[in-house]
């Protein structure tokens, strides 16, 4: 592969690696990878872009509570990031609303915003 | 939706699932997002694209996966990040690298036949490949896609895929010498 896809000794190895520690995966993952081949199947036929739109609104407005949360308390530079607090607003705003709505950071969102308004030990 | 395109796509999906997995597993170094990132490709495949002639749901399919295991990565680098700066978080334990804290992946049956470390070293060492690489090589070598066909998963020329796989590949050799004689 690496010339006129003719791959050398070093390729052939590591394919032959990589995919039977593919095929040799646990029973535990095998099971929940079919689940979610399942789940996703059942969603065949189904309208792409209204299913989860009831999600935007408390989606975005939890994203907006973050961002005015870390507007509220300064500019000030993230310890331990190599990147501004307006950086990380950014990376935040840019995540649509519809995806925000179907990821776990909704929770996490909504605890951060819970916990700027009553911090712990407060 | 016929249910032949369902068949299909079954097939499809059972066919990639695994390989699709260990991709996401080298990339994350966490199993519960590798699933996360699988079952989301999975959806946005059936839902977005399932109406596309079948020759081109796999780079479909990969090009997808790549984006939510990016999309993974930048949150887990900003929850990080938010973490940090949050006072009561910061003398906690938790707020070191995730990626650093996340279990390397275990290798296969076949690591352990031929010695466990050249396994567990060959994927450690993918998982630490700039991104693009990463993705170029285990297209070609773990999914077995030609250049035209990684170029359109990636998003990229044929050009840059030789680039990225030959660099790549170049890396693991450097890494991996003293496992692989």
């Amino acid at each position: 592969m690496s010339k006129d896809n003719d791959p050398t000794e070093f390729e052939r190895r590591a394919g032959a690696l990589l995919r039977d520690s593919a095929d040799g995966l646990d029973g535990a993952t095998r099971s929940r990878l079919t689940q979610a081949r399942h789940a996703a199947l059942s969603r065949l036929g189904q309208d792409s872009h209204w299913g989860n739109r009831w999600l935007i609104v408390p989606g975005g407005a939890a994203a907006a509570v973050l961002v005015g949360l870390l507007l509220w308390n300064g500019n000030a530079t993230v310890p331990g990031g190599n990147g501004s607090t307006l950086d990380d607003m950014e990376l935040l705003a840019d995540a649509e609303a519809y995806e925000l709505s179907q990821e776990p950071d909704l929770e996490f969102i909504e605890w951060a915003a819970a916990m700027g308004d009553h911090p712990a030990g407060t | 939706m016929a249910e032949s395109t369902a068949q299909a796509l079954n097939s499809f999906l059972a066919d990639v699932e695994r390989r699709a997995f260990r991709m996401a597993q080298m990339a994350l170094r966490h199993d519960e997002d590798a699933l996360d990132a699988v079952q989301d490709a999975m959806l946005q495949l059936v839902r977005r694209y399932s109406g596309r002639p079948g020759t081109e749901w796999r780079p479909l399919f990969y090009r997808i996966l790549e984006n939510r295991i990016r999309d993974l990565q930048r949150r887990r680098t900003v929850r990080g990040r938010v973490l940090a700066w949050v006072p009561w978080h910061r003398d906690s334990d938790e707020d070191s690298d995730p990626v650093e804290r996340a279990p390397d992946p275990a290798p296969g049956p076949v690591a352990e036949l031929e010695g466990r470390e050249i396994g567990a070293a060959m994927q450690l060492a993918i998982g630490h490949l700039p991104a693009r690489q990463r993705e170029a090589f285990l297209l070609r070598s773990l999914e077995g896609l030609d250049v035209a066909q990684t170029a359109a998963a990636m998003g990229c020329s044929e050009g840059s895929v030789k680039t990225h796989y030959s660099r790549a590949l170049q890396r693991l050799r450097e890494q991996l010498g003293e496992f692989w004689t």
